[in-house]
């Protein structure tokens, strides 16, 4: 309430008015907000698309559960604006909005049957009981309930209660849809199939839709396109695909599964990290002597025990396995690679470097790998096996140092 | 050591203390409660049903029903709806003094009714603090009906609100936050989602307003004036009935308030479940 005198800063800078996609359905122009002297979210801007579902994907304390009252209109912004099909609503209230939120808990009114509930918002808009039946017997088919339509929610399952919770809001036809952690009430089961189920929903009905998560698999099978937010920063937005195999920043990379990070530095059209050179495989604008990170997934590594490297690939170095680990369609491996020789050299003996946190832990790096079951079985790895570490994809960042731990403490 | 398997069947010892207990609970109730009640029924009942029926047809007897009844349906009804007012403004603001104002609610409970009647008699009395500047206009309001809603609204002030307020407390916010995104206003809001909630609390706080108003007796006495017929509830007829020496009537007065008391509290026991039934 406090902070009713909306400063609209100077955005222009961010707002990126001309894209190709569908027409803009949702937009937010450099949203902060700050709870007291905390500031939880700056300047955060993002377009979702007709029909298009983004997600916002961060850990707990990053501030993406702030965003979706913001948008619903259940907590003002201290700074920027919300924007619904081209209409500045930042000074709307909630219920002249129009946008349906789907909360973590449904929210379903628990004295009312899941009819009187899906046509709660068509009631109270006076429509008349003929088009009210009518749209709720709809609702019903489209999210199969109709054999539940006189219950109470709390006799439902919390996927029912929330495809309940979806046509629900449906019923009024929402300009967004907002989803609050949608899955995290379930079992792991049950989310990876209402995960499918709800983005089918969303393809069928073409309403677009704003997740928050915390689980970087949801976002990566729900999103089509996820931003990843950090510290009240987003630090990237993209598909998932750009998101998974280009991360922007460490942090983008790690957050989205596991990541091998390793140091180098540019040396004449390669990158240095320990004693191998490993080519660019596309243009870089990183100046010579640059200190650059170098991020590869665990999938992007092959273990071979010969020192030739497969086609297209290239081999960093060699390493000693240390763990191997099924985990049921792949095996992990861990390899501690040695950056201090270069790829072919021999020496055999050595097997007291396995005691890890030595002081050369500068040159020996622990890196994760993982296999593919057939491959897994075909080429036995055992502890203590020397390999060459190959790489068939990787990313190169430059190396800046994470953003600070700011004052953003508060936990929302 | 280990040959010595005993074969025989463990049988738990006869436990004493549970018998024992129960028992000396009954009779430490017995004395204090079940038998002072029941010799309402026995005594109003010992001459006969139709005794007991005329006692209870005198026109004074009828009326002083009647007047507890309307007047603590008026009390009931006021403090239901400012119960879930106030319960609604404390549990949803924050404001400097409202922990005075919970503890303010809630005094009547530990100020003796002698003192509330009292006290009401020093404000509106015909000499009262403003009282006094009223009956020059020939406004009264002690010693009338009005007095008595008064006296019942300042006792039974704090029970709906004592009832309702935890219910508001322990409610989701979501829920009216979802309603107000699906486009509902404050009062559709209020009307069609937090009332729903609080149907079980209303009735509980209403029937417990209710009983405890009916059986009002120290402040109004100070208040009415029992005058017979135009002033006297139930109990103060009984009270009266007693002291001029005629037990019958006031016996079956007794009764019925005795009676009474029992329906509510068995609708209170038994209706808890259904009233809070999705």
């Amino acid at each position: 309430m406090k902070a009713k005198q909306v400063m609209v800063t100077e955005q222009s800078t961010s707002s990126d008015a001309t894209r190709q996609t569908p027409p803009v359905a949702t937009s937010v122009v450099g949203i902060s907000k700050r709870f007291g002297k905390t500031s939880v979210l700056e300047n955060i801007n993002f377009d979702v698309a007709e029909g298009e579902a983004l997600v916002i994907l961060g850990a707990s304390g990053s501030g993406k559960t702030t965003i979706l009252p913001i948008i619903a209109g259940l907590e003002q912004p201290y700074t920027g604006k919300v924007m619904l099909h081209g209409k500045d609503v930042t000074e709307l209230p909630a219920r002249e909005r129009g946008v349906g939120v789907i909360f973590q808990s449904y929210a379903l009114f628990p004295k009312m049957t899941v009819e009187k509930n899906i046509g709660y918002g068509l009631r109270i808009r006076h429509r008349k009981r003929k088009e009210i039946r009518e749209t709720v017997d709809d609702l019903l088919g489209l999210v199969q309930l109709e054999e539940h339509r006189n219950k109470y929610p709390s006799q439902l399952s919390g996927g029912q209660q929330q495809r309940v919770a979806i046509a629900r809001t449906l019923a009024y036809k929402p300009e967004v849809l907002l989803f609050d952690e949608p899955f995290g009430a379930l079992d792991a089961q049950t989310r990876g199939h209402l995960r499918r189920e709800i983005r089918a929903l969303l393809r069928k009905v073409n309403v677009p839709a704003i997740f928050i998560t915390h689980d970087q698999e949801e976002a990566l099978e729900l999103g089509d396109r996820i931003a990843v937010i950090n510290l009240g920063h987003i630090e990237q937005i993209g598909t998932p695909l750009e998101v998974y195999t280009k991360p922007a920043n460490e942090y983008v990379a790690k957050f989205l599964g596991a990541a091998n990070v390793l140091s180098g530095e540019v040396k004449g059209g390669n990158i240095e990290v320990g004693a191998a050179l490993i080519p660019f495989r596309e243009g870089h604008d990183f100046s010579e002597g640059q200190k650059v990170k170098l991020v590869f997934r665990p999938e992007d590594v092959s273990l071979t025990k010969s020192s030739d490297a497969p086609p297209h690939q290239c081999c960093i170095a060699r390493g000693i396995v240390e763990v191997t680990n099924f985990v049921g369609a792949y095996e992990r491996v861990s390899v501690r690679i040695d950056l201090s020789e270069s790829g072919s050299s021999e020496s055999d003996e050595t097997p007291f470097y396995l005691t890890t946190q030595t002081p050369e832990s500068q040159t020996s790096k622990p890196i994760i790998a993982t296999r593919p079951k057939p491959e897994a079985t075909a080429v036995k790895l055992k502890q203590g096996d020397r390999v060459a570490v190959n790489l068939s994809s990787f990313t190169v960042l430059p190396d800046v140092p994470p953003r600070g731990q700011k004052q953003v403490t508060k936990k929302v | 050591m280990s040959s010595i398997v005993p074969t025989m069947r463990h049988v738990r010892g006869f436990d004493v203390a549970r018998p024992l207990s129960i028992g000396v609970l009954v009779f430490m109730m017995l004395p204090l409660v079940f038998l002072p009640l029941a010799s309402i029924f026995i005594f109003g009942t010992s001459k006969g049903l139709a005794s007991f029926w005329a006692a209870l047809m005198a026109p004074e007897a009828i009326f002083a029903l009647k007047l507890s009844m309307v007047t603590s349906f008026w009390a009931t009804l006021f403090n239901v709806v400012f119960g879930l007012f106030a319960a609604y403004v404390l549990s949803r603001y924050n404001f400097w003094g409202r922990n005075a104002l919970i503890v303010t609610i809630s005094l009547p409970t530990a100020i003796p009714t002698a003192v509330a009647g009292f006290a009401l008699l020093l404000l509106w009395g015909p000499y009262g603090i403003l009282g006094r500047f009223l009956s020059p206009h020939g406004i009264q309001t002690m010693f009338t009906a009005g007095a008595i809603i008064l006296a019942n609204i300042f006792v039974t002030f704090p029970l709906a609100f004592g009832v309702i307020k935890p219910v508001f407390d322990t409610m989701s916010r979501s829920l009216e936050e979802a309603s107000a995104t699906i486009g509902a206003t404050r009062v559709q809001t209020f009307w069609h989602v937090t009332l729903p909630s609080l149907r079980g609390a209303i009735v509980s706080g209403a029937l417990l307003t209710f009983a405890r108003a009916v059986g009002e007796f120290g402040s109004t006495i100070l208040v009415s004036g029992n005058l017979a017929g135009r002033t006297q509830t139930a109990p103060l007829y009984i009270f009266a009935k007693f002291n001029e020496g005629q037990i019958e009537a006031a016996n079956a007065i007794a009764i019925v308030l005795a009676l009474f008391s029992f329906l509510i509290f068995s609708v209170l026991f038994f209706a808890r479940d259904w009233l809070d039934v999705d």
